[in-house]
């Protein structure tokens, strides 16, 4: 087995691991350790880094677990992720979690946090909301006084303090983590065939489980090992992946649009370890200050994301001409309201822009994928015989 | 039926002389593998079939190509473009890759140029397909989720009945009072034949028994999909003369106006469309890289 192999089957493993293996032993080595899981799609995780924490991804159960219990809690027209959450939550997979971050998404996920706080889990659950007004005296003010809640939670259960040299710290490392991922993507986009979206999506979800001292080490091997030419160049189209930025798709999706002849240049399946675009001062004397204004000035585009001035579409076709993509796939979860709204919008845009694209559906324990199959290898062969 | 090699895309004025391409169509119990001079006329220099039976698929593959390279003298560098199709991520060292009904619709193209309807009869199920003149894929429909109108359910019961599949279109022929089966459920249909072989039906008439079955359903395909004629039969059922003897006698019974058409390579159909395509992507390449330059 090459070392990427093996590199891309630890991180599989690590992704995939509903107990948290990696978090809980972590937590475990050291004392005055928390560990705070945080639901898609983004949170300011040098904060958590700062304060002693380990912020942990929670994307769902995926395909790795029956729903039973879960499905009690939501109707059935409310989407997979937070039925699979609560089914995690119920059978003791998320005890060693010291609280919770529920993102502002959708209504599913803010029923969610509540459902947690009246469940006991973990010492804090939180919804975690942004601001809408891009003022930093308005919105910034108000996200400065959203972290600060989190890390006065933190403090509370560890008594330590993230002071201006921990959080530059960590946000040095964030930096450089994000650094790394574009790497790859960049990489990827000219020589897609040598590392595979699949194997990408494993190493960047393995991330949100690590400390990002780990992941980044992972993270330069891998730019080390794809700087270099293998696998085979295919004739294949490129295409660019939007929609799944919460609840993530079965692997088996992501397999299926690449055996149907599809390059997947980018994506949203991981968008919140690559929401800042760029670097975030780490030199500030006011490193919350610093955070604040990235994520007014620097974030990524996403359905999930308020923001008038800077239209998604527009932002989606800028990404396809970047990446040089022949077209897009929707790609949303069932019953993704942020998704699903904001596709006839974007879909406009795409029109208007001459970019083809199709869509589907998934729900993240979709098992069949033969019709998702034809759609993407029907599209990939219009836009090489027809386009 | 026709076997003019037309229908050829136009992809520039490079010299073609020398391109050889091919296509590679694994199926869920064959493989096909053609080798082709996709010059200006495209031309069939060799056609290969053989069973999976229980050997892994992408060993059966290489082998294959390894043994047509061979035994034309090439080196897989010589090869323009090898182009897969059906279940072709088994395929090592293919350049791209083609959907099923894109290739069955070129393939077809090629054989018979007039065609307006592909009817793909495979090992699992049978797809629809109708074409524009220069074989783009304008509708389709395909049975559902039952396998019983397809080339396997045909192979399981002639297995149960001692035949061999070879044997089977000729055994249909001879059938004088045909025992028609359920064509809706595999799982039913093979229950109604050990009923019929317990109250002493002739073999021939169980035979022709499924094979209406199968053409009853073939013609509500294509009733559904508003097919225009004439229609080409691609696929491995293609060839089973007793399979389009029972497709004419059912189009006269209900008074369908179809034309249909098939060819002795129709089994290659999807091979050639993937073999072709390959051809037309590797000059479009050429093209691509030539302006980029």
């Amino acid at each position: 087995m090459d070392r990427l192999t093996e590199i891309v089957k630890k991180a599989e493993t690590l992704a995939f691991d509903l107990h948290f293996t990696a978090a809980r032993a972590w937590k475990q080595s050291g004392d005055h350790r928390v560990l705070v899981g945080y639901l898609p799609i983004y949170v300011p995780r040098e904060i958590i880094h700062a304060s002693n924490g380990l912020p942990v991804g929670i994307m769902g159960a995926g395909d790795r677990k029956q729903i039973i219990k879960g499905d009690a809690y939501y109707q059935s027209y409310i989407c997979h992720l937070p039925r699979g959450i609560i089914e995690m939550a119920l059978d003791d997979n998320l005890n060693d979690m010291d609280g919770f971050l529920f993102p502002a998404i959708c209504d599913c996920i803010r029923n969610l946090s509540g459902m947690f706080k009246l469940s006991s889990k973990g010492k804090f659950q939180r919804y975690f909301d942004y601001p809408q007004n891009f003022d930093p005296a308005i919105g910034g003010i108000f996200y400065r006084q959203e972290m600060e809640k989190i890390l006065a939670d933190i403090r509370a259960i560890n008594g330590q303090e993230a002071n201006v040299e921990k959080l530059n710290h960590a946000i040095g490392l964030y930096n450089r983590n994000r650094e790394l991922i574009e790497m790859i993507y960049s990489i990827r986009q000219e020589y897609p065939w040598r590392l595979s979206g699949l194997d990408t999506y494993y190493i960047l979800r393995a991330g949100i489980t690590i400390p990002v001292e780990e992941h980044n080490a992972m993270l330069e091997e891998v730019v080390d090992l794809i700087g270099e030419e293998r696998g085979e160049p295919m004739d294949n189209i490129r295409v660019v992946i939007t929609g799944s930025f919460c609840e993530q798709p079965p692997t088996g999706l992501i397999k299926s649009i690449e055996m149907a002849g599809c390059y997947i240049v980018d994506d949203d399946f991981m968008l919140g370890s690559r929401w800042i675009q760029g670097k975030i001062n780490n030199t500030s004397k006011d490193p919350l200050e610093a955070l604040c204004d990235a994520y007014l000035n620097q974030s990524t585009f996403s359905s999930a994301y308020y923001d008038v001035g800077n239209p998604k579409g527009k932002r989606l076709v800028e990404l396809v001409k970047s990446r040089n993509a022949d077209g897009v796939i929707f790609s949303a979860a069932s019953f993704c309201d942020p998704a699903l709204l904001d596709r006839p919008l974007m879909q406009k845009e795409c029109d208007d822009s001459g970019i083809p694209h199709i869509n589907f559906q998934y729900h993240e324990n979709t098992g069949q994928f033969k019709v998702i199959k034809e759609q993407a290898g029907t599209f990939s062969d219009s836009i090489k015989l027809w386009v | 039926m026709k076997s003019e090699n037309s229908g050829k895309q136009s992809h520039g004025s490079s010299d073609s002389s020398t391109v050889k391409t091919m296509g590679i169509d694994v199926g869920s119990n064959f493989i096909k593998l053609v080798l082709m001079d996709y010059s200006d006329k495209p031309v069939l220099l060799d056609k290969h079939t053989e069973k999976i039976r229980k050997r892994n698929p992408t060993q059966v593959a290489d082998e294959m190509i390894r043994s047509m390279l061979d035994k034309h003298g090439m080196d897989f560098e010589d090869v323009a473009y090898l182009a897969s199709t059906g279940e072709g991520d088994l395929v090592r060292r293919k350049r791209g890759h083609f959907y099923g009904m894109t290739t069955h619709s070129r393939g077809a193209n090629f054989m018979a140029p007039e065609s307006r309807t592909v009817v793909d009869m495979g090992a699992l199920y049978v797809r629809a397909i109708k074409i524009s003149q220069d074989s783009k894929v304008v509708d389709y429909k395909m049975t559902g989720q039952c396998a019983s109108g397809s080339g396997q359910f045909v192979e399981n019961i002639s297995r149960y009945l001692g035949l061999s599949i070879e044997e089977v279109g000729d055994v249909s022929l001879t059938s004088s009072q045909p025992e028609v089966s359920s064509g809706i459920c595999a799982v039913l249909a093979e229950t109604d034949v050990i009923n019929m072989v317990s109250r002493g039906i002739q073999t021939p008439d169980i035979i022709k028994g499924i094979h209406i079955s199968i053409a009853n359903r073939i013609i509500k395909l294509l009733s559904s999909l508003k097919a225009e004629s004439p229609i080409f039969l691609s696929g491995g059922m293609a060839l089973n003369k007793g399979m389009a003897q029972a497709l004419d006698e059912q189009l006269v019974e209900t008074g369908k106006k179809f034309i249909i058409s098939t060819h002795p390579d129709a089994i290659y159909a999807g091979a050639m469309g993937a073999a072709l395509w390959g051809g037309y992507r590797h000059f479009k390449l050429l093209e691509k890289k030539a302006v980029s330059i």
